[in-house]
């Protein structure tokens, strides 16, 4: 089985992350999943692809901690994030998280923790590839 | 040796993802910090966090070891 917490290149199946998670306990009552994907849009220019950099050993040691104090802090029975890295287009997926719970408050509340603090402590970079030129996407405050 | 990583819009406006250089002793993290700003002045504009050995380091008195790894981060904009 892959690993709960993963940064790759390759695409990844929601359908096997969810069965992954599954698999942990039966007592799951609830599962709250985000899918972020790659937009073709942003800032009012299109966007014809979108490349991700990271500092690949701070980045999964970061979302291993994620997981871990997202499991402790919302009682979840598991967790699991993979992100993708490279190059993706408009409509592919970028990154996935899954929460796992007894009950689905503690599975939404995690799951939506979970991708708002990646996105504030897991250290990946994202550049738009646009008709007109490249530019890193400076997260707003 | 100490090596210095750059990602993202740091690393292409040093031009190059990682610098090794000699350690020194007594080498603090506020000296690589101000040697940065002076050798990069364009990428340190970018530059919003930093780590020592994979943690993020605020402190500029953090006494840096031979081998350690410091990277300089822009903004983190992953998701």
């Amino acid at each position: 089985m892959k690993a709960p917490v993963r940064i790759q290149e390759e695409d990844f199946s929601q359908d096997d992350e969810i069965a992954a998670l599954k698999l942990v306990s039966v007592r799951m009552g609830g599962i709250a999943t985000f899918l972020g994907c790659a937009r073709d849009f942003s800032e009012g220019r299109e966007v014809s692809a979108i490349s991700f950099d990271a500092y690949d050993s701070m980045a999964l040691a970061e979302m291993n901690a994620l997981r871990d104090e997202a499991i402790k802090r919302f009682g979840l029975i598991d967790a699991r994030l993979v992100h993708r890295v490279g190059t993706v287009h408009g409509g592919d997926n970028i990154v996935f998280i899954a929460a796992g719970a007894e009950h689905r408050a503690e599975a939404f509340d995690a799951c939506r923790w979970m991708i708002d603090t990646l996105k504030e402590r897991v250290p990946i970079w994202k550049k738009e590839i646009t008709p007109t030129g490249d530019a890193w996407v400076v997260p707003h405050p | 040796m100490i090596t210095l990583l750059f990602f993202g819009p740091v690393a292409d406006s040093v031009g190059q993802r990682r610098i090794e250089i000699e350690f020194s002793s007594g080498l603090r993290l506020g000296i690589l910090r101000q040697q940065f700003a002076q050798d990069y002045p364009e990428a340190v504009r970018w530059v919003s966090f930093v780590a020592v050995n994979g943690v993020q380091a605020r402190d500029d008195d953090i006494q840096i070891v031979d081998g350690s790894e410091i990277a300089f981060m822009a903004k983190f904009s992953g998701g």
